[in-house]
């Protein structure tokens, strides 16, 4: 913590940056994104398990707020630092735009509300097969990196159950969960990889997707965004922890993950330089499917 | 207005009585995602009363995140419209808590105001209310900040509280008195009420020390100072809007008309939220409210003074919803302890007061 505090602290004071975005305290035991723009303010920072945010969200050219506070030095965890890696190789974020500090993490709860301390029952399920590395990208290195042993993630094990499903009854499943859904778009919102300025989803002249909550125009958001975010989503699994209806947002993002590295040979990777499927073509592609 | 004492059991067998009578019975129960969520009862089984707080409010039961205002078809050289008539089937919501019930009263204000919103109405008049005062859920909770309580009547029908071996029953209005009286075999004569005053009182207590605020006293201090640098509230904002998703008392639509093949369509009104660009985007791609400062200044400007000036009441029922659901942590007790903090240190102001008096836009005798 304190590593933390005295980096961030000589960041802000020398003006190396205008910002470093890390974590607070927040309201009774949660911790919350923290946006220091003096050195004193770094005191504020802390990092542990509650830490769950995916700061890269912030880089986003869409946070006209944070962008105004200068140029950012951030605290990213093995995962946020994919998010910000996606948003560099999407022309998002210059490299040099940016500080990155890489926090070492032992994984993070799945709910920090619960006060409950970190274990194998109550680890956020993205952390089960993270490798904990410090991310290349990283200018700055906080704490020793450490793998995480949680066990396989339980996304797949769901996923194994709605593939032994037949197709009726994976779209009875579907059609159960996003009849929840009210179309507030908060998976949208959050989401790292949703940088664009209009949203295909908002456009009505013409009208690509029903706008609506009922489940016609949530079965064609809920496609859009797992095509949209193929190949992109890092799976920080932020869309499913801010949910309002709780729908598991993580069986579609983990599932077009494995169709992704399945046929392109791809998973999500925090180097920049390594192209993504929707941004390169190869010769060697699959492409059966063009007859 | 009666008393009377029900077990668990009869309580059961109530929601069953009600709906072999054709009402439909929306308890809280689990929802499809597996989050405790108002919804239809299912089979009859009232398991989870004063379990987990609902995930989202009660508004939905009246208006619901979609629904259709009108259908047209193209005919050869005309459109014809046909109005959509609302869903309202006589409907006993089993187990609100108060919070969300006084939500319902306090939206009644403006959605009789320029325009009487039929829908709403419509579902307001078919539904029957029964309460039950709450325990205080945790720390999040502010009901006794916005002059509410765990065990409010606002808004509410009938009001259970429970005591040893069932629930103290209340009738609080007209309604309430019937619902009693067609169903009074399921009831016998009030007990328990020593102990439903003493737990009421317990957790008013409770909800009483996690916001030491009059949140009613702050409208006059936001009035006067909607340049304030303490609005510069936005960073950590995503501008989700899952706050306004869960709240029992935002209540913004949005109209769109919606294609169905080449024949007609149907036009629909639409959950929104006042925290997305969008939201104010004008036709001419000028936005009033252009960053999220702006944005999370009229949540609060709307809550506590917008709203109590043009209706005398606070847009809020303290539920705690919003400081839940944010994915960037934004409590809105912090906000309203600091606006306290504020107001108290500022001398009284002489600067006039940014205060909407405008006429209703449809300029209407409402």
């Amino acid at each position: 913590m304190n590593e933390l505090r005295q980096l961030a602290r000589k960041l802000l004071a020398d003006k190396t940056v205008g910002v470093v975005i890390g974590y607070e305290e927040g309201q009774g035991a949660v911790t919350r994104p923290s946006f220091a723009t003096s050195p004193e303010q770094a005191e504020k920072l802390v990092f542990d398990a509650r830490c769950v945010q995916n700061l890269a969200s912030y880089l986003s050219p869409r946070r006209s707020t944070v962008r105004s506070l200068g140029k950012p030095a951030v605290v990213v965890k093995a995962c946020d630092a994919k998010a910000l890696a996606g948003l560099i190789r999407e022309a998002q974020v210059k490299r040099e735009d940016v500080v990155v500090i890489s926090v070492a993490c032992g994984g993070v709860l799945a709910d920090p509300r619960s006060g409950k301390a970190l274990s194998e029952a109550m680890v956020a399920d993205r952390c089960r097969d993270c490798d904990g590395a410090h991310t290349s990208l990283a200018d700055h290195k906080v704490g020793q990196a450490k793998a995480p042993a949680f066990g396989s993630p339980k996304v797949d094990a769901r996923l194994a159950e709605l593939q032994a499903m037949t197709a009726p009854q994976r779209f009875a499943f579907f059609k159960s969960v996003f009849s929840e859904c009210t179309r507030c778009n908060v998976c949208r919102e959050v989401c790292p990889m949703c940088f664009c300025a209009r949203c295909m989803a908002d456009k009505s002249e013409p009208q690509w997707i029903e706008s609506s909550p009922h489940l016609r125009g949530n079965f064609a958001w809920h496609m859009l965004r797992a095509m949209h975010l193929a190949g992109r989503c890092v799976g920080c699994n932020e869309c499913e922890r801010a949910c309002p209806a709780g729908i598991p947002l993580s069986l579609i993002t983990r599932k077009m993950q494995k169709v992704v590295s399945e046929r392109f040979g791809y998973s999500p990777s925090d180097d920049p330089n390594v192209p993504a499927p929707t941004g390169a073509f190869r010769l060697d592609d699959a492409q059966e499917f063009i007859r | 207005m009666r008393k009377a004492f029900i077990t668990q059991e009869n309580l059961s067998v109530l929601s069953g009585d009600l709906e072999r009578a054709g009402r439909k019975v929306v308890v809280p129960r689990p929802s499809a995602t597996g989050r405790m969520e108002y919804g239809a009862a299912q089979s009859g089984s009232l398991t989870h009363l004063g379990g987990a707080l609902p995930a989202r409010s009660l508004k939905a039961t009246f208006l619901p995140p979609t629904e259709a205002l009108l259908r047209w078809k193209n005919a050869k050289d005309d459109v014809v419209l046909e109005p959509s008539e609302p869903k309202a089937l006589p409907t006993v919501v089993l187990g609100a808590r108060p919070c969300d019930a006084a939500a319902l009263a306090i939206l009644d204000k403006v959605m009789d105001w320029d325009y009487h919103d039929d829908p709403w109405f419509a579902r307001r008049k078919a539904t029957t209310i029964v309460s039950l005062a709450c325990d205080g859920v945790d720390s999040s909770c502010f009901c006794t900040s916005v002059g509410l309580s765990p065990d409010t009547t606002k808004g509410s029908d009938v009001l259970l509280t429970a005591v040893d071996g069932g629930y103290l029953v209340e009738a609080l209005s007209e309604k309430g008195e019937a619902l009693l009286e067609e169903n009074k075999t399921r009831f016998t004569a009030a007990r328990g009420e020593a102990q439903a005053a003493e737990r009421r009182k317990a957790a008013t207590d409770k909800v009483r020390k996690n916001l030491a605020v009059d949140a009613r006293t702050v409208k006059d201090w936001l009035g006067g100072n909607f340049e304030h640098p303490f609005f510069k509230l936005g960073s950590r904002c995503h501008a989700c809007g899952a706050c306004a998703a869960v709240c029992p008392t935002c209540h913004c639509f949005d109209i769109v008309d919606e294609p169905e093949g080449l024949e007609g369509g149907t036009r629909r009104r639409n959950w929104d939220t006042c925290q997305t660009s969008k939201f104010t985007l004008h036709g001419s791609g000028h936005n009033p409210r252009n960053d999220q400062h702006a944005r999370l200044r009229q949540r609060v400007m709307h809550k506590f003074h917008i709203y109590s000036e043009r209706f005398g009441e606070t847009l809020c029922t303290g539920c705690g919803r919003c400081a839940r659901a944010c994915p960037g942590g934004m409590d809105l007790l912090e906000a309203l302890r600091e606006i306290d903090k504020l107001r108290r240190s500022s001398r009284p102001s002489a600067a006039p007061i940014v205060t909407p008096t405008n006429p209703p836009i449809s300029g209407g005798a409402r």
